[in-house]
């Protein structure tokens, strides 16, 4: 009876769309409901958020803001209660920025590289593979930024199409994080960074990095475009 | 009927339960040579009362007790007082209690020392003495505890039994008539055995917070694991996959022989789940996925990043990802100054040792590995010290944008007079 209760005040809270923005409820098919990032301009860029059940990718040069603005889709997900993995190869994760960006730490796994020298890329993979097949995550980031192209090109050359079929029934989004271009799903979104002059702020030795104004483009839409403020932390 | 164990010398620990729970599973432990029984309905197995007890005594005999002293009663009290004051074997006839507890001596009553100097005070010896007084000149002197000691020298009860439930050991072998190689055969096995491990656990409401899988090996050698996942459960198919996942990392080397499964149980835990919080991950499923990340579980590089009390930049630890309640402890710092997204430091660990030329003090040109260029703006420098007791640290902190483009913050090591760079800022 409980049970028939909570089942049709679900019903009620999904027709009345009253959890919109929030994480899965019970038994809920959400692949039609993008991962928003809370960034109003960049969340029109890509029409509603990051799509579930595709591979998505943010690649831009150093300091043009790519883990600024998945940093800002973690911190959304986790502060709703939802678990996101990040799988850092790199060993680039910063906790402290993380923090800083509103990411509520104790609902983020990190994944680990191992120290420069020895190779990660293909365990890396196989962790995503895992990640994504549990179904806990609604986000699993794979930070491939810093990565050379050489070591990428060394995986199996199904490795990306595997992804991607692998998170197609899953409520989850993969989203790469690149110096350039590196894979995306047939439905998922590419965002192409482009850093702008930073701006500073007052006289040395009193001058302080005030932030970066990231030029977002979605490359596979073509022209459409988006500014984005990223602060500096203080 | 009741039966009462008394043993003047006191078994190890648990014996004299192990001896009654032959007889009967309710039983009910008074001390450490003390035990009640539930006897009823064995008539059809002993015919009388007396055989019963003879059997209670020969199976103690048989242990080597020698002295333990049984006695049957239609009243657990009266079963109980007469096993402490007789030796040997008592058989109270039904209606019969006061008069064969008559003759024995109060103190067998547990009273405490003010009760039994009062009584010896009164001229009471016995408990036949104790249980002819008055009820009412009882109570009107020692309250309601006056007929209560009355009706215990009478040998009429006053509490109900209560079982003393036996260990719970929640635990399976099987021996293999063939030894097997591999884990293929070996996970078939293991469902056999963790079903209805698993099974019972779940009736009895409770679930395993550990396993442990004792393989027996051809050579006689053992091969030991021991699994503890993050949230207990009781389902064999959970515990089988992250036994075989343990397994594929620890293999025994050699062909498995039998083995057995012993389960920790733990109460089963109750969650009441609230209607607008998000779903929570299944612990079980959690716990799967954790150990097909033993990789890098292992290896300390999977879990939960948090910050840690210090001003040293950097300074994290890796906790057990255990995501727990919605709005739950130990969240990020709450996010302060403008909203909206925060440039994030991508770091280079360890810190890439630089080359740095200075123009009047401040960096103007960095070269370390692959971030090298002319230093077009900066700010700084931020000055930090620490743990001057422990291995101290103290640095100068710039963040640097290059021509080259890119952002970074570097800094230098006013201790070694060494400069770094800390990460790429992103």
């Amino acid at each position: 009876m409980a049970s028939a209760i909570k089942d049709a005040l679900e019903d009620l809270l999904r027709s009345r769309r009253l959890q919109a923005d929030e994480p899965l409820l019970r038994g809920e098919d959400a692949r039609g409901r993008a991962l928003s990032t809370g960034i109003a301009g960049l969340d029109e860029l890509l029409l509603g958020g990051f799509p579930r059940g595709q591979v998505s990718e943010v690649h831009g040069a150093s300091s043009s803001g790519r883990t600024a603005l998945v940093l800002a889709l973690a911190a959304r997900l986790t502060r709703a209660g939802s678990l996101v993995a990040w799988v850092d190869p790199g060993d680039h994760f910063d906790p402290g920025s993380a923090a800083a960006a509103g990411v509520h730490l104790p609902r983020l796994l990190w994944l680990r590289g191992e120290r420069r020298g020895r190779e990660t890329l293909l365990p890396a993979v196989s962790a995503v593979g895992t990640l994504l097949g549990s179904g806990l995550f609604e986000a699993v980031v794979f930070d491939l930024a810093g990565i050379a192209a050489t070591a990428r090109q060394r995986l199996p050359g199904t490795t990306w199409i595997r992804l991607q079929r692998l998170i197609e029934d899953q409520p989850s989004a993969l989203v790469l994080i690149a110096d350039g271009h590196v894979s995306h799903g047939p439905g998922g979104s590419a965002l192409a960074l482009k850093a702008a002059a930073p701006r500073w702020a007052g006289t040395p030795p009193a001058r302080l990095l005030r932030g970066v104004r990231a030029e977002v483009r979605e490359a596979r839409r073509g022209l459409r475009g988006a500014t984005v403020e990223l602060q500096a932390c203080s | 009927m009741f039966g009462a164990l008394f043993a003047p010398v006191p078994p190890p620990d648990g014996a004299l339960l192990d001896l009654a729970r032959e007889f009967t599973p309710r039983v009910q432990a008074l001390g450490p040579g003390e035990a009640l029984l539930d006897l009823h309905g064995l008539g059809r197995v002993w015919a009388t009362p007396r055989d019963l007890a003879g059997a209670l005594l020969a199976a103690a005999h048989a242990r080597g007790w020698s002295d333990l002293r049984v006695a049957l009663a239609a009243t657990r009290v009266a079963a109980l007082v007469a096993a402490r004051g007789r030796d040997g074997l008592t058989v109270v006839p039904v209606g019969q209690e006061a008069a064969t507890l008559a003759p024995l001596p109060l103190d067998l009553l547990d009273l405490d020392e003010e009760r039994r100097d009062l009584f010896r005070r009164w001229g009471l010896g016995t408990l036949g003495d104790l249980g002819a007084l008055p009820a009412r000149g009882l109570a009107e002197r020692l309250g309601v505890e006056g007929p209560r000691l009355r009706r215990l020298a009478r040998g009429e009860d006053e509490a109900p039994l209560v079982p003393t439930r036996a260990p719970e050991t929640f635990a399976s072998t099987l021996e293999l008539e063939w030894p097997i190689d591999g884990l293929e055969p070996l996970s078939f096995l293991l469902a056999r055995v963790l079903e209805p491990l698993c099974a019972q656990l779940k009736e009895r409401g409770r679930r395993a917070a550990r396993m442990e899988l004792d393989l027996g090996l051809v050579d006689g050698r053992r091969h030991r694991r021991a699994l503890r996942p993050a949230a207990p459960s009781a389902e064999a198919r959970t515990w089988r996959t992250l036994m075989l996942l343990d397994l594929e990392t620890h293999p025994p080397d050699e062909c498995i022989q039998a083995f057995t499964v012993r389960a920790e149980p733990t109460p089963a835990r109750t969650v009441q789940f609230s209607l607008l919080d998000p779903a929570q991950p299944s612990p079980e499923r959690l716990a799967e996925t954790m150990a097909r990340l033993h990789e890098w579980t292992a290896a300390g590089r999977a879990g939960a990043p948090a910050l840690v009390d210090s001003h040293r930049p950097g300074a994290f630890v890796m906790e057990t990802f255990a995501p727990g309640p919605v709005g739950g402890p130990g969240g990020g710092a709450a996010v302060t100054g403008p909203p909206g997204p925060r440039l994030a430091l991508r770091a280079l660990r360890p810190p890439l040792p630089a080359q740095v030329t200075l123009v009047g003090g401040a960096p103007a040109f960095v070269s370390a590995g692959g971030v090298r260029g002319e230093v077009v703006e900066r700010a700084g420098p931020w000055r930090a010290s620490g743990d001057w007791w422990d291995v101290a640290w103290s640095r100068e902190e710039w963040d640097v944008a290059l021509a080259a483009g890119g952002l970074y913050r570097i800094f230098r090591d006013r201790l070694r007079d060494e400069w770094f760079v800390e990460g790429e800022l992103d």
